[in-house]
């Protein structure tokens, strides 16, 4: 499903360039679920931007599901991402100003999906992470697991090929972080791709495969399973 | 979509009330201006467009030079008739007669003083759109004694309007037949008459091509350029005004006549423009100035151009808090065209409940608007077409203007940037804001250079040596329905206690008085070498003195001379005309008969210092003095505590005297201030506009500054905790706003400096322009500025440091 190879990627201030990634590359088969640890700084979240599509690369190349994506423009990419890519990130990011049913129901909205199937939809996908009581509350109205699952269900409403994760137990308690964790694997044998960028060991053990990282290079690669 | 997106508008207006209430606020202060503003451009502009023909509608102006320069709204009487029989263009003309100014007209027992009333020729109903209610339009002004009356007069004499048949008398007895009943003629007129009498009168005939005391108007034929009639007027003046000319004159062409430097020349002022653009002296009604529909215009759109300003300013300081949801939906597939789309529909949301809020505050402040602008608009009149149309578009338009930059700037976020929160946004696009703030403050402090210019030439015009003193002088009116009996109420009055003189002359130097311009020749031949235009003014021999004049030669009028009768007492202007030194024992000649040319000598026997008897935007022309009856006014100089016990006293002896004649009376200094109402009303209404001006500005540098004091509440904790005093703190979040205010000022000087100059220009007698006025503004606008700043400063340098640190 993802190829990447001699992947690079610079980032520049006035008088230094710094390495963020560093030739690198790896592939992911389509239905496998690959945590990649590392160090802060090793290059974790900038390979994560460019695999969701949010950054382009400086060198190298990305085929994401047999078409070449590196190099790319934004509305390209924005249309590849919005279709196939769902995202989880550490600090949820839902829209304070939106309630739960409507925060879930954004992606359907921007890939043109019509009003009754949204609600459907939603639905189905809440009814399934079991916040289908808790609809019409907003963010803030919600403990952080249950933000968290939202921010799941939000990724997983457009029935994405690929979950991208960052650190999603990271402000999370133990239980409800393994409760992410237990809801991640169900989407994986169910058949989603997913990539999580970890600091936890326990975290990582939920997953196929490790792709270790230092410096913005694969060092390590263990098979779990 | 749309639902989503005024979904999350309407919840980010919510959660964010203080930015929310601020933006609105400023939007709808600025959105009322505008459409009181605009109400008042469009009423303005208006002016006698109402009549159907008004196309092709013409007045006859003519300007007059001999000696001194003339321009009248007026013809002879027998131009429009001859205009009309000579020339197949003209279809029709109408004339109106007004130089009699009010009649008294008698209702039961009592006389009412009307001054809304006319001569008019019955082929007013044919040119101009006035709809009778009742009568006949074609022959109602035939017959010499018909009048045609208004509906509100109708009501105000019959309480009914029933009136067809019934009779008005005037205070000479005269009875006029009530032939029509017409509407009330619109506010937006430029003549509103509720009496028309007939014109077919003889007292009102002149019969001769140069006597110019009547408006004439032509309607000209479909097809018929102003041009073509204004070519024929130079035949019309060959054939009609020369030979009258000749034998007055002594003149045997009209080159002879204009190579000794005078002029006559007639041309066609459309009647929709003269309400704007009309600045001649004796018009029907004192009429606008397109000047001030620009000026007022353009105040409308600076003042909304502020709060659309705020609205940039305050959505790009606080895209930290928007950010994070771009980049969400950024992330979540979201285009940035969808994200534009946002941002505009939250604009356009946010003007439109603005909007709201602005026809309530324009309901609310129309009365007062009204009473200043003296204007009689109604707030119906939003609701019609024309104008709804441009209000339910208006919030579209402002809130593109508005909502463009910030949605173009927020949608603009790179997600990958913004999500790791890397970004230091409230800086990004802190420059284009600074040059807006500027723009803001710049645009304040010219209006509140312009307001203070405008107030101190009043106080000027208000406090100039006048060459005569107004203060403590009670001016009766229509003393002449006194007839015989004036000069005895005059004498009875100075007889009574608190009275210091007293005068009898219809002619004072302010207006609502009389006037009278002359030809006169300082050689017993009239050449046009010789002739000099000049005012003729009759007074009797205690008018200098009770207006304060002084006599630089000569002496005043006495009754111990007999031969004062014949005599002359020049103003300097007049006294110019001879050359430098003394000129008491000089002769000037007047023509006494049109017929013969023959001509009566006045012997000059004084001369008095100029004094002010035309506004201050004129220069003092020429004027003589007179001795004769003039009773039209009786003006007394008071000299008591106690004005009011004085009045009181002379209503009495009013009563006493008139036979029941209504007593009214006025002040020389407030009739002086009537001449500059439209000053004063300019003043005024640049005041207010010029306040919420700056107070919208000062909306939105309050929120911008909410918005930079919590950027830096961090940076505040440290400095805190590393030593830094609260007043450094404040100096330091104050300092780069003042900056701001004080390169606005430095931009808005030359440019307030260019404007009102070019205002002063109107008036002869003017003040300079001092650079006080701009330390004022300056001041003024840096302490606003300062005020508003230093509420957040203080309040964010005062916070407990260990407080902020620990959000972190």
């Amino acid at each position: 499903m993802i190829t990447i190879d001699n992947l690079e990627k610079f980032y520049r201030t006035e008088e230094v360039q710094t390495v963020a990634l560093n030739k690198l590359s790896f592939q992911v088969k389509e239905g496998e679920f690959v945590a990649i640890m590392g160090p802060s700084g090793c290059g974790k979240s900038t390979l994560l931007n460019i695999l969701g599509l949010l950054d382009d690369p400086d060198g190298g190349s990305f085929v994401f599901n047999g078409t070449e994506v590196s190099g790319f423009n934004e509305r390209k990419r924005a249309n590849l991402r919005k279709h196939n890519i769902g995202f989880v990130f550490q600090s949820f990011n839902l829209i304070d100003e939106l309630t739960v049913f409507e925060n879930v129901e954004l992606p359907l909205i921007y890939t043109g999906v019509k009003t009754a199937d949204r609600k459907t939809r939603v639905h189905e996908v809440l009814e399934k992470m079991g916040i289908m009581h808790r609809r019409n509350h907003f963010p803030q109205q919600l403990s952080g697991g249950q933000q968290q699952r939202v921010a799941v269900a939000r990724a997983v409403v457009n029935n994405p090929k690929l979950i991208l994760a960052d650190e999603p137990t990271g402000n999370l308690d133990s239980s409800n972080g393994n409760e992410v964790m237990d809801l991640l694997t169900e989407l994986n044998e169910a058949g989603t791709t997913i990539i999580m960028v970890t600091h936890s060991e326990h975290d990582a053990k939920y997953s196929h495969r490790i792709i270790r990282m230092l410096d913005g290079e694969k060092v390590t690669e263990n098979v779990l399973v | 979509m749309i639902k989503n997106y005024i979904k999350t508008a309407w919840r980010n207006l919510l959660k964010n009330k203080v930015y929310s209430i601020l933006n609105i606020l400023g939007l709808a202060i600025s959105l009322a201006c505008f459409i009181l503003i605009a109400l008042y451009v469009v009423d303005e502009l208006s002016y006698d467009r109402f009549h159907e023909k008004a196309e092709r509608i013409y007045r006859i102006n003519s300007d007059i030079t001999m000696g001194e320069s003339q321009s009248l709204p007026f013809t002879s009487d027998m131009m429009g008739p001859t205009m009309k029989q000579d020339y197949p263009q003209v279809e029709e003309f109408v004339r109106i007669y007004t130089s009699n100014g009010s009649k008294l007209l008698r209702k039961g027992n009592e006389f009412i003083q009307e001054n809304r009333v006319a001569h008019a020729d019955s082929t007013i109903f044919e040119v101009f759109t006035l709809p009778l209610i009742a009568g006949d339009p074609d022959t109602a002004l035939k017959d010499p004694r018909s009048v045609v009356i208004s509906e509100s007069a109708a009501q105000k004499y019959f309480s009914s309007v029933d009136v067809l048949g019934e009779t008005l008398e005037t205070i000479q007895g005269t009875e006029y037949k009530i032939t029509g009943l017409m509407q009330d003629i619109p506010s937006n007129s430029h003549f509103r008459f509720d009496f028309l009498f007939s014109m077919d009168n003889d007292i009102y005939r002149f019969g001769n091509h140069i006597s110019h005391n009547f408006h004439t108007y032509l309607l000209l034929r479909e097809g018929t350029t102003a041009q073509e009639i204004e070519a024929k007027f130079n035949d019309y003046m060959d054939r009609y005004v020369m030979p009258v000319a000749k034998q007055v004159l002594n003149i045997n062409s009209r080159k002879e006549f204009e190579d000794a430097g005078n002029k006559l020349e007639y041309s066609l002022f459309p009647i929709t423009r003269i309400h704007l653009y009309s600045d001649r002296v004796m018009e029907i009604r004192p009429g606008g100035d397109i000047q001030y529909v620009y000026i007022f215009s353009a105040v409308a759109l600076f003042i909304l151009l502020i709060a659309c300003i705020n609205f940039m300013n305050l959505s790009t300081a606080r895209s930290a808090g928007r950010a994070r949801e771009v980049g969400i939906r950024k992330v979540l597939g979201s285009a940035r065209k969808q994200l534009i789309q946002q941002f505009l529909s939250e604009a356009m949301l946010m003007a439109a409940l603005a909007m709201f809020l602005a026809v309530g505050i324009t309901y609310l402040s129309l009365p007062a608007f009204n009473e200043i602008a003296a204007k009689t608009l109604s707030i119906q009149r939003i609701f019609q077409p024309d104008i709804l149309v441009f209000l339910l578009v208006l919030p579209f338009l402002v809130g593109l203007l508005a909502g463009s930059y910030p949605a173009l700037f927020l949608s603009g976020f790179k997600p990958v940037q913004v999500l790791k929160g890397n970004l230091n946004l409230g800086a990004k696009g802190g420059t284009f804001r600074n040059v807006l703030v500027v723009f803001q403050f710049a645009t304040s402090i010219i209006l509140i250079i312009g307001t203070i210019v405008v107030y101190q030439q009043l106080d000027y015009i208000q406090n100039k040596n006048l060459g005569f003193n107004k203060e403590q002088v009670i001016v009766v009116n229509e003393t002449h329905v006194l007839g015989q009996q004036a000069p005895t109420f005059k004498n009875e009055v100075l007889e009574m206690t608190g009275i210091k003189n007293g005068t009898l002359s219809g002619y004072l130097p302010v207006s609502g008085s009389s006037r009278s311009d002359n030809t006169f020749s300082k050689e017993a031949v009239m050449s046009t070498e010789s002739s000099f235009g000049m005012q003729q003014w009759i007074i009797d021999e205690d008018y200098i003195p009770t207006m304060g004049m002084e006599l630089v030669q000569g002496r005043n009028f006495s009754k111990k001379f007999s031969t004062d009768s014949t005599a002359v007492i020049l103003n300097e202007s007049a006294a110019k005309i001879f050359g430098p030194g003394d000129v008491v024992g000089k002769k000037i000649y007047r023509v006494s008969n049109f017929e013969t040319g023959e001509l009566t000598s006045y012997e000059i026997i004084g001369v008095v210092k100029n004094f002010h008897f035309e506004t201050l935007r004129q220069n003092i022309g020429p004027l003589g003095f007179m001795l004769g009856n003039s009773t039209g006014l009786a003006s007394f100089k008071v000299n008591a505590a106690n004005i009011s016990q004085v009045l009181i006293g002379i209503e009495q002896k009013w009563e006493s005297m008139s036979t029941g004649m209504p007593f009214s009376y006025r002040f020389m200094d407030e009739a002086f201030d009537e001449m500059y109402r439209t000053e004063q009303r300019l003043g005024k209404i640049a005041l207010i506009f010029s306040l919420l001006a700056i107070l919208v500005a000062c909306l939105g540098l309050f929120g911008l500054s909410t918005f930079i004091a919590e950027k830096r509440i961090k940076e505040i904790g440290i400095r805190k905790i590393l030593g830094a005093s609260v007043n450094g703190l404040v100096q330091m979040l104050s300092k780069d706003f003042l900056k701001l205010v004080i390169i606005a000022f430095v931009v808005a000087t030359p440019l307030a400096w260019y404007a009102m100059n070019q205002w002063l220009q109107d008036f002869v007698y003017r003040i300079e322009i001092s650079w006080l006025y701009f330390a004022a503004a300056g001041f003024l606008a840096l302490s606003i500025a300062l005020a508003t700043v230093s509420y957040h400063a203080v309040k964010a340098a005062m916070m407990n440091p260990a407080k902020n640190l620990r959000s972190e």
